[in-house]
Order: C-alpha cells, then sequence, then structure tokens
C-alpha cells in the first residue's frame, strides 16, 4: 500500500470517530424498532425477517473479515451450511436433552475449529492472499458436493428437514418455538448480541491489531505481533458466527439443502458486504438484509435483470464506492458535521 | 471394460481437457497476474456462442474459431474498460473479474435462456486401435491442446513477441524503460487469454450439456491447475498440473467414489499451494 493510501485512510478513521458513535445509535434505533416491528405488522414479513437477519449475520461474518482485517473469503456459505447440518442432524438423531441447544454448539465449534484448522494451515506460512480466496472457493464447492453425495446422511440433493427448536423441553412442558413471532423473538436478540460481541471484539486492542493488518501487516510484524495467530483467530471468530447464522437457518426454514453451501451463495454474501459497505458491521447486515428482501420482492418480477443490476452495481462499487452504502452515508455525514464545524 | 490401457488413456485425455481448460488463465494469471475469475464464465460464453453458431447452421469448424473471437472481443473490451486500470492492484482484478462473472452469467440466461443446451459432437464415432478404443472427438480435442500449448511454447520462447511478453512478466517498469508498450502488450496477452478460454469452452461444449454455469467446472480447477503447476510455466506447468488435478481424478476415481476422489484431488492441491507455492516444478 502506498504512503497517500494510508494517509487518506488515516484522516477516514479520524473523522470516522463521530461516525462510530452514530453507528451505534443508529443500531440501537435499528434493533428497537426491530423489536417493536411484531406488534405492528404480521404475517409474512415477520416470517421472513428472521432470515434476512440470518444472512445479516452471514454478512457480519465476512464483513468482518474482509472488511477489518482484510481477508477475503468465498467459503462464508460453507460454514453456514455446516451449521445447519449440525443443527438438522443434532434433531434428528435426538442429541441431548434439548438436541437444539446441542446443535447450536456443535455449530458454532464446528464453524470455528475448520475455520481455525484451514486459516492456521495457510496463514502459518504467510500464503498469497488469492490462494486463501481459492481454498475457501474449493471449500464451498467440497462442502456442497460432499453434502450431496452423502445422502444417506444429509439427503443429498432433496436437503434434509429441520423441525422448529424449543427452548424447554421435558416433563415441564415445551416452550416451542414453531410461532413466527417465537422464533422471531428468539433470533432478533441473537443478532443482535452478535453485532454487539463483535464490534466490542473490534473496539478491544485485538481489534485494533486485524485493522493494523489490513493496514501494514509487516509493520505490525515488526512490532513482534504473531499476525498468523490474529489473523486464524479471526477467522475462526468468523466461521463461528457464519456457523451460528446456519443453525439458526436450518431451524427457521425447516429445511437444509446442498445449494446453501454452494459457491453461488457465497457470492451472493460477497455481493451484499460490498454493497452494504464492508468497513461497517452495521453495513454488513443491512446490506444483506436489503438486497435479500428485495431480491425475494424483485425476482418475481425481473429475476434476471435484478441480478445483472446487483452485478453492475457490484463492479461499481469496486472501482468508485469502496465503503458501500455505509462508507457513502459516512461520506455524506462527515461532510455536513464538518460544514457545521466551520460555520 | 476398465483395463489398466483403458484407465491410462483416459487419464490422458482427462489431462489434455484440463490443460486446454486452463490454457486461458494460464496465460492471464501466469504471464500478467490478473487473478481471472471470470475464466468460467469466458468458457461459457465460448459454449454458448458455438450452442448458437452450430445451431444457426454455421459448420463446426467456423463455429469455434467465431465463439472464440467472440469470446477475444469481449474479454479485449473487459481489459479496455476496467482491467487496464487495475494492473498495479492484482486483488482488485480478483473483484472486478468476479463482477464480469456475474454479470456475463445473467446476460448468458437473458439472451441464452436457462434450458440446459446440447452442441451435436462433430465426430461421434470411436478409433480402435486394438488394445483399447479412443473416442474420436476428445482424441481429436487432445491433439488440438496439445498443439496449443506447443504453439504457445514456441511463442513464447522463440519470437520476438514471445520475449516481449516475457520481460513484461518479468518487470513491467523496465520492460518499459526499454521501449516496450506495456498497455498494448497487456491487451494482446489479455486478449490471447480470452481467445484461449473461448475457444476452450468452445471445443468442451459437445462433451457436456451446456449451461450458465459450465464454466464454473472449471474455474477452481483451472486455478489449481495453474499455481500447482507453477505460475508461468505455461508449457510444463499447465501439462503437469492438469494431470495432478483432471487425470489423477481418473485413477482415484478407481478405488474411491468420485467425489471422495474429487475432495482427495482438493485436498492435494492446498497442500501443494502450502508447501510448493511455486508449484511443483520449482524447488521453491
Amino acid at each position: 500500500m502506498t504512503e497517500g493510501g494510508i494517509k487518506r485512510r488515516g484522516v477516514v478513521t479520524s473523522l470516522g470517530q463521530g461516525f462510530l458513535r452514530s453507528e451505534t445509535t443508529v443500531a440501537i434505533v435499528l434493533f428497537a424498532l426491530l423489536a417493536g416491528l411484531p406488534v405492528v405488522v404480521s404475517g409474512y414479513t415477520i416470517y421472513i425477517l428472521p432470515q434476512y437477519l440470518l444472512y445479516g449475520m452471514l454478512a457480519m461474518s465476512l464483513g468482518l473479515l474482509w472488511g477489518f482485517v482484510g481477508i477475503l473469503s468465498f467459503g462464508q456459505a460453507a460454514f453456514f451450511a455446516l451449521g445447519a447440518y449440525a443443527m438438522g442432524l443434532s434433531e434428528t438423531w435426538g442429541l441431548g436433552p434439548n438436541p437444539a441447544y446441542v446443535g447450536l454448539m456443535a455449530s458454532l465449534v464446528t464453524g470455528a475449529v475448520l475455520a481455525a484448522a484451514i486459516g492456521y494451515f495457510l496463514f502459518s506460512v504467510d500464503v498469497r492472499h488469492v490462494y486463501f480466496v481459492l481454498v475457501t472457493l474449493a471449500l464451498s464447492i467440497m462442502v456442497e458436493q460432499i453434502t450431496v453425495s452423502q445422502s444417506q446422511v444429509t439427503g443429498g440433493y432433496n436437503g434434509m428437514y429441520v423441525p422448529r427448536m424449543s427452548l424447554l423441553t421435558g416433563a415441564s412442558g415445551a416452550l416451542s418455538l414453531s410461532k413466527d413471532a417465537a422464533i422471531y423473538y428468539f433470533i432478533l436478540p441473537v443478532v443482535a448480541t452478535v453485532y454487539s460481541l463483535l464490534r466490542w471484539v473490534l473496539a478491544r486492542p485485538f481489534g485494533k491489531v486485524l485493522v493494523g493488518i489490513r493496514e501494514n501487516e509487516d509493520r505490525l510484524i515488526a512490532l513482534g505481533f504473531r499476525t498468523p495467530l490474529y489473523k486464524t483467530a479471526a477467522f475462526a471468530v468468523s466461521g463461528a458466527v457464519a456457523g451460528l447464522a446456519g443453525a439458526l437457518y436450518g431451524t427457521h426454514a425447516n429445511f437444509v439443502s446442498p445449494s446453501l453451501g454452494g459457491v453461488l451463495f457465497s457470492t451472493q454474501v460477497v455481493v451484499w458486504v460490498a454493497i452494504g459497505g464492508r468497513e461497517s458491521l452495521l453495513g454488513a447486515l443491512l446490506g444483506a438484509v436489503a438486497v435479500s428482501a428485495l431480491s425475494t420482492y424483485l425476482s418475481a418480477l425481473i429475476p434476471n435483470y435484478w441480478q445483472l443490476a446487483l452485478g453492475i452495481v457490484f463492479i461499481a462499487v469496486i472501482i468508485a464506492f469502496k465503503g458501500g452504502v455505509a462508507g457513502a452515508v459516512m461520506r455524506v455525514a462527515e461532510r455536513s458535521a464538518g460544514r457545521k464545524e466551520h460555520g | 471394460m476398465s483395463t489398466p490401457v483403458s484407465v491410462l488413456v483416459d487419464a490422458t485425455l482427462i489431462t489434455f481437457v484440463f490443460a486446454l481448460a486452463a490454457l486461458g488463465l494460464a496465460v492471464i494469471f501466469g504471464l500478467i497476474g490478473v487473478i481471472n475469475m471470470g475464466h468460467g464464465a469466458m468458457l461459457t460464453l465460448g459454449a454458448y456462442f458455438t450452442w448458437f453458431a452450430t445451431t444457426s447452421g454455421v459448420p463446426f469448424v467456423l463455429a469455434i474459431v467465431l465463439a472464440a473471437g467472440g469470446v477475444c472481443v469481449i474479454g479485449v473490451l473487459l481489459e479496455h474498460l476496467v482491467i487496464r486500470y487495475f494492473y498495479d492492484r492484482p486483488f482488485e482484478t480478483l473483484l472486478l473479474t468476479w463482477g464480469f462473472f456475474l454479470v456475463a452469467t445473467e446476460v448468458i440466461k437473458i439472451v441464452f435462456g436457462t434450458d440446459l443446451r446440447t452442441v451435436e459432437n462433430p465426430l461421434p464415432g470411436a478409433i480402435d486401435a486394438g488394445v483399447f478404443v479412443l473416442p474420436a472427438y476428445e482424441s481429436m480435442v487432445a491433439v488440438i491442446s496439445f498443439a496449443l500449448l506447443a504453439a504457445l511454447g514456441l511463442i513464447l520462447f522463440n519470437t520476438t513477441v514471445g520475449i516481449k511478453v516475457r520481460a513484461l512478466a518479468q518487470n513491467a517498469e523496465v520492460a518499459s524503460l526499454l521501449g516496450l508498450n506495456i498497455g498494448l502488450t497487456y491487451k494482446w496477452v489479455f486478449g490471447v487469454g480470452s481467445f484461449l478460454a473461448g475457444l476452450a469452452g468452445a471445443l468442451i461444449s459437445p462433451m457436456l450439456s451446456v449451461d450458465p454455469y459450465i464454466g464454473n467446472i472449471f474455474l477452481v480447477r483451472s486455478f489449481f491447475v495453474v499455481i500447482v503447476g507453477g505460475i508461468g510455466q505455461v508449457l510444463g506447468g499447465t501439462l503437469i498440473g492438469s494431470f495432478l488435478i483432471g487425470g489423477s481424478e481418473t485413477l482415484f476415481a478407481l478405488f474411491a467414489g468420485q467425489v471422495v476422489s474429487q475432495t482427495i484431488v482438493f485436498a492435494l492441491a492446498i497442500m501443494v499451494l502450502r508447501f510448493r507455492p511455486s508449484g511443483v516444478l520449482r524447488a521453491r
């Protein structure tokens, strides 16, 4: 990276201080509005919103990696699908007193361990960035093909039924989340918590090191940081978040199929994050919610042209608006704030 | 049915098909460092153009040339409009060419539809060589693939154009100081790579059913072929890489299922790019 690039980024970061606070405000308002939503609306919106929020969680798992560490993964869908299958298998096999919790734990652990293993394997010798992207892409392909071929376990192409989870089971009675509003109020706090935790982690010294790796990894190595471990940890967190999102998605949608882990879905995640804004977790979350909601709506009207428009917007974002929508909003906010200070 | 000889024949044929599919990437990624994630889309475009031309009554040989030419034009346009501004930022080319893949795939769906298309096999027969039987068309493709590799090697290592391209690959700045028009050379190399990708898609189209994602089968494999063989090793690297990625899968498939053998191949490729990041040919 050139000296000019760092300088420019430095200015943005210092100007971004105000935005950090305002991002928190926006996030609080947003989650509060979402919490109140089922009071005013019901039906399909309440059914489908948790699904979009889980896509948003998946997008945050990539946003953390791509936006803050500067590592792009084309394999987030693989962790998502593995999480969903972990949930489905745990329910099918009836593991533990409440299989749902076993499934959630398993999805977290699977995502974290697999990502940590792949991450350490590659980061410890500092493989080229491109190679990491290719390996994650290959991971998506492998997960899709293995889930198709192991049909006696996964149901193959036809996918697998996943029941809605229950918070409690047993003699004291079951607290099932089969009602749409019930699972809405389960998934929303989970997504909000994951968002807050990720924001917290990124505000800690650990997060600063991650951003330092993005900006100038050599300098951090010179300062004595063992960057492969940091990168591995970031990827493990990212894998765990994606896996958990997948497990919740499985139980919400009642269904898992191999295409959930495939290359095309992984691509979608990259598009969401690029458009929403890779350097803002809220941007990634909202990017996923907005684009997937629009996709559902417009796919019925103009399926191909909508995807084409997305592709063109993606290219435009890469060429001209690196920060996506969140970055553009931030720039406008900074400009108006700057004007107020001067005026 | 599957005698050792016939398995070897299969592995050889598949090696050459993979080499053909990877050749365009070996040129664009291997020589000028553009991480062309649109390589799969270029193969798909080549296949669709061939389908369109043959169903419109164009003879097959002319159809594949037209298809490759069409993909070449699209590739040069892509280079001219977008890629040329990003040669110093290879990682951005990954994202941009992935965007090209997204756009190209949707345009294909809009123009040609999403139904499976079939291109009639122009050489349906088989050559009986006594101990084994060679499928005629696949054998011809293998011969073309070998000829293209040889031609590319000759151009790169025995002509002035080749010297210029290798100079560009080695050090673009010095090459430009020595008077090489690097902008134009980049464009030429990108055009030739696109042409080869289109030609590969065209030649492969009669072997598979053509759908908008047909090129994706070869995208990651082609990258592995180029990396495992060694970036920039257009001739030997592509052949060795193709054997390890494509041909060996046939051998593994003797003992295990197709998915398992493919997983083994991917795992081996990942091992190579971790432990021998500059390819199996080079010591390091």
